[in-house]
């Protein structure tokens, strides 16, 4: 008898002993059921034994039996409308569908006989004279179901002829840049309408009409681009024909071979399949064995990879003297030879601490650590930092303070578990949509939501979950709204007594909850402060701390302001108050922006911190690391990346080392960016493309893209995935043998022969690695840090038990207004974000069809503010801050309040951060780019920066373009 | 804004969030020992620097912070000589 566990159920979010890929291989045809009392019952004889509620369709599966389908697929619920996967059941009368016919004990089952043969090829045949003959000049040939069915039930002829009413004169709607539809070859399955319902949660998709009438339809029968679609590829990977089809697949044919890596872009860091034709890529297609995404994908990571062959991709390295000078292209070991040459002399010149580097988010763990070991070990000082520096180092202080751990809690899995979903300052279904469409499954289930944010978020328009609270405070007032939240927690005596009692420090929450009950913390006294109605604030957390599982989401919105780390640590107050960590279904969870920001926190990126977050100070660590390394560390903290400006600014920090950051286009007060760049003699930049730090760059190393490189990324929910290579490095190295080979030429040797052996050192060197390598990772699939002795198969959900530190800790939390205040000069305050097709600093989007939803960031401004102004959708606007001046298309909208105005960052033109001030975080200096206040005026000109901005573009792109011609120029 | 204004306003922001300690000199012994977590050697020399000639921009709570830093560092002496020309 076969007994069937699946480890791998999607929301039973256990730690697994193995992973098997051969499960991922097939369709299973419903999905996965996780109870836990089985089922025995025979299939053609077979015995087996299955979760209660499987059906009988999945249950022959497991026993290798294929039943023929067509409506059917396993990640989604079973629809029974081809009735193709009839079968037979002893005692019962017809022919049940097997797909909705749920499995009972000592059910016997016959899935083929003459009847089931006959009935099946009568169904097919109906369906085939509705259907183009075009098999052989059809993209889907060879990777097509309903040409599989028909083979698998025998069809032979069509009786029926294929003279009378048919919808082959369809039209073909070529709307979406990535793929087409085309009803002609539509079977009315419904599998799109129920991927783009039941996956991904927008319900754009629909039946239109009825009986033979019906045509799948987008929006209200609009084409895909001007539907609420969001271009998911959800309905592309369900539809069993060439209906909904990839066009790269159009064009190219079917893929003939895969490789499942992880994808680049956000924090979800989803599985995908590169799906390949010799070293090219045809489609990436999201892998139903990734842990995160569970098969789930969104417009970026589905489509947006054609930026990775895009004609602009640096392919040898450059060099030159000055920034007001042509690139002249050089070997790899001149480019090499010349930064390090150059770096030693700013050192012998200007000290040892006169140079420093940038770790990359984006790059892999691996290259991620050889970048902070080089800083450390090879220029001797510890002025390594990241972008996690201007996203979430609010996170890695806060949490580390009250929790002992600079990670978020939970897997992404727990949300399906979780009552009541309080996310503040996210805005999960445009910078984390694949998170969000597993948020909007569980709210539409009857979660509660709630959302603080300034803007109305689209999460609280999620298609039957419309109830959410929105408490819309004023940008700024963060700690001023979760101390209220806590206040009611408190004072109407909603907290969890005995988790506090048994898992917190109690002195340090006595006097919290002193400070606490203190009745200026009133949500009727923050009122004033924060703009949110007190009935709101109360409604909101008794819905929170009395659901069951209250389970906290946050994002930039809470970490990018003055006290970011004074939020991020009011919130961990909030969530062990009532109890709500240390299981599934609760938690405190950082929505991360890049794909590796946990792990390049977690790599040692910090000046203060060698990985693990092991201070440097720490004389039996630094030994530690001494010793592999066979180096002398520093003992004190090095510089972070504004004070690297000032310290540019003021002429005594004069080299840089980034890899795979764009400083000058995401970090805030650019003008003060640019002027520390100006004034660096050697900026050595490793990216894939001339990006605006690349601009004043004295050395272009060529970066490679994650499809041209081996290493691992780890994602929001602290899981190390692979990144495995599919095609080879346009420049010949991948990012980690750049830095490598830098080392060496620095005289600094490291002798890697592939990144498995680098994460060995890691895993020596950090505790909570001490279980990780790449065989294991082959062997589990992926690991959730930590990962050692005590937890050899990873940790999913945190602080179950302890905390690291022991008892968790109850910071205070008092609300200091940010300086940056509005007056007459600057009445509007001006927040700032993503959207869903583009991402963070557009480098790899915007060169990609993703532009055709976003060509420009606008300025998003209420009614009123707009009335008042004189202003209407598409006026030039200019944007005055105390830093800046900057001009944007107008866009007038109601989604945020009055007083409030609205951009994203994605194009480098737009000049979003010449506005944004260098106020920020007091505790880890992130900068504060969610409250500046702004005074907007309709212009007809871009600003002066931006005309500057313009020429020093065009300059420096024919620098790049003469750099082949300028062969003859000499280098000092 | 120059190098060492800079460091007054971060060390002034670090005070005023660090106030709930009580008394100024618990408040200035946690601005302390955050300064000697996460400054850089020069950021530290430089605000002891700007104390000892008055420290006119710092506030009360900054400026017993700045004495206590001194106090903490042992290695002040041996600063100099090994790292910083600039």
């Amino acid at each position: 008898m076969l007994n069937y566990f699946d480890p791998k159920q999607p929301d039973s979010g256990q730690p697994h002993n193995g992973f098997d890929p051969s499960l991922f291989e097939r369709d299973l045809g419903t999905p996965a059921r996780t109870s836990t009392k089985a089922v025995a019952l025979t299939i053609d004889g077979f015995e087996i034994s299955v979760p209660e509620g499987t059906s009988v369709m999945r249950a022959a599966a497991l026993a290798g039996i294929t039943v023929p389908k067509l409506c059917a697929t396993d990640n989604m619920e079973a629809f029974g409308s081809c009735r193709l996967c009839a079968v037979e059941i002893e005692g019962r009368r017809g022919y049940p569908a097997s797909c909705t016919t749920p499995v009972t004990e000592g059910m016997s089952v016959t899935t083929q006989n003459g009847k089931l043969a006959k009935l099946r090829r009568n169904i097919m045949e109906l369906y085939i004279s509705d259907h183009p003959l075009d098999c052989l000049t059809c993209p889907a040939n060879g990777d097509c179901e309903l040409q599989d069915m028909a083979g698998a039930v025998g069809l032979r002829e069509v009786r029926y002829g294929y003279e009378g009413a048919n919808h082959l004169d369809a039209k073909i709607d070529d709307s979406n840049p990535y793929f087409s539809f085309d009803p002609s070859k539509c079977i009315v399955c419904s599998r799109c309408v129920r991927a783009c319902g039941e996956v991904q949660g927008t319900f754009a998709l629909t039946i239109d009409g009825r009986g033979f009438g019906s045509m799948v339809s987008a929006g209200q029968n609009e084409p895909f681009m001007d539907s609420e679609c969001v271009s998911c590829g959800a309905c592309v990977q369900a539809c069993p024909t060439s209906t909904l089809m990839e066009k790269s697949v159009i064009e190219e044919g079917v893929p003939e071979h895969s490789v499942v890596t992880t994808c680049a872009y956000c924090g979800v860091g989803c599985s995908f399949e590169a799906q390949m034709k010799g070293d090219k890529l045809i489609r990436m297609v999201p892998y139903k064995g990734g842990d995160a995404n569970h098969g789930h994908s969104c417009v970026k990571g589905r489509f947006a990879f054609g930026y990775a062959t895009h004609k602009d991709r640096i392919r040898e390295p450059m060099i030159r003297d000055s920034i007001d000078q042509p690139w002249r292209a050089v070997s790899w070991e001149e480019a090499l030879e010349f930064s390090a040459k150059r770096l030693k002399g700013i050192q012998e010149t200007y000290g040892r601490d006169s140079v420093g580097g940038i770790t990359s988010s984006r790059c892999t763990n691996e290259e991620t650590y050889l970048v902070q070991k080089l800083i450390r070990a090879a220029f001797g000082n510890n002025n390594t930092d990241t972008c996690a520096r201007v996203c979430h180092s609010p996170t890695g202080y806060g949490l580390k303070t009250t929790l002992g751990e600079s990670a978020g809690t939970q897997t992404f899995d727990s949300v399906m578990k979780a009552d009541a979903i309080l996310v503040i300052g996210a805005n999960p279904t445009d910078a984390h949509p694949v998170f969000a469409s597993m948020m909007k499954r569980r709210l539409r289930e009857g979660a509660e939501l709630i959302v603080a944010d300034p803007r109305r978020i689209d999460l609280l328009k999620t298609p039957h979950a419309e109830k959410g609270l929105h408490l819309a405070l004023k940008p700024g007032t963060n700690v001023a709204l979760v101390n209220a939240l806590a206040h009611v927690v408190i004072t109407e005596g909603l907290e969890d007594k005995a988790f506090v009692a048994e898992r917190c420090d109690t002195e340090g929450y006595q006097k919290w909850r002193t400070f606490i009950q203190e009745a200026r913390h009133a949500p009727e006294v923050s009122e004033a402060e924060t703009g949110v109605p007190a009935a709101l604030v109360r409604t909101a957390a008794r819905r929170y701390a009395t659901a069951g599982n209250g389970a906290i989401y946050y994002g930039l919105g809470v970490t990018e302001h003055s006290q970011g780390s004074t939020t991020v640590m009011a919130i961990a107050n909030l969530a062990m108050a009532t109890g709500n960590i240390g299981r599934e279904g609760v938690g405190v969870n950082p929505l991360r922006g890049q794909n590796n920001v946990q792990g390049s926190c977690d790599m040692g990126s910090f000046p203060h911190e060698l990985p693990g977050y092991q201070h440097v100070a720490n004389t039996e660590v630094r030994e530690r690391f001494e010793s592999v390394w066979n180096a002398k560390l520093d003992d004190e903290p090095g510089l972070r990346i504004p004070n690297m400006f000032d310290a540019a600014v003021a002429g005594t920090f004069k080299g840089l080392y980034v890899q795979g950051e764009d400083i000058a286009q995401s970090d805030p007060n650019t003008q003060h960016v640019e002027a520390a760049l100006s004034a660096l003699d050697c900026l050595i930049v490793q990216d894939i493309f001339l990006n605006e730090t690349a601009k004043f760059a004295h050395v272009l190393l060529p970066g490679a893209t994650f499809l041209e490189k081996n290493g691992t990324f780890t994602n929001a929910e602290r899981r190390i995935n692979r990144v495995r290579r599919v095609m080879p490095p346009v420049a010949g190295k991948e990012d980690w043998e750049v830095t490598q080979a830098l080392s060496n030429a620095l005289g600094y040797p490291m002798n890697y022969s592939h990144p498995s052996e680098i994460m060995d050192e890691i895993a020596q060197l950090t505790p909570t690695f001490t279980g990780v390598n790449y065989q294991r990772l082959e062997e589990l699939g992926s690991i959730q840090w930590p990962c050692n002795d005590d937890n050899p198969i990873g940790t999913p959900t945190m602080h179950g038990v302890d905390f690291p530190i022991g008892k968790g800790h109850f910071a205070i939390t008092e609300y200091v207004a940010t300086e940056e205040r509005t007056n007459r000069r600057y009445p509007l305050l001006l927040t700032t974000g993503r959207i869903l097709s583009q991402y963070n600093v557009g480098a790899q989007t915007r060169r990609t069809a993703n532009s055709e939803w976003h060509e420009e960031d606008v300025l998003e401004i209420h009614p009123v503010d707009a009335e008042d102004r004189g202003l209407k959708d598409g006026d030039w606007l200019g944007i005055r801050s105390r830093v800046g001046h900057t001009v944007l298309r107008c866009r007038v909208s109601d989604r945020m309040a009055p007083g409030v105005v609205y951009t994203t960052f994605h194009h480098p033109g737009s000049g979003a951060n010449v506005i944004t001030t260098d106020n920020s975080d007091w505790a880890t200096n992130c900068p504060e780019y969610k409250v500046t206040a702004v005074q907007v005026e309709k212009v007809s000109q871009p600003s002066d920066w931006q005309q500057r901005f313009q020429q020093f573009d065009e300059q420096q792109q024919r620098y790049l373009e003469r750099a082949d011609e300028s062969e003859g120029m000499t280098i000092k | 804004m120059n190098e060492v204004d800079v460091l007054v306003k971060m060390i002034n922001q670090i005070s005023i969030n660090n106030r709930h300690h009580g008394e100024d000199a618990a408040a200035a012994e946690e601005v302390a020992h955050h300064l000697k977590k996460f400054w850089a050697r020069r950021m530290k020399q430089q605000i002891i620097e700007y104390a000892e000639q008055g420290g006119a921009d710092l506030n009360d709570v900054s400026k017993l912070a700045v004495a206590r830093l001194k106090a903490l560092s042992d290695e002040v002496e041996s600063w100099p000589q090994t790292s910083d020309a600039g």
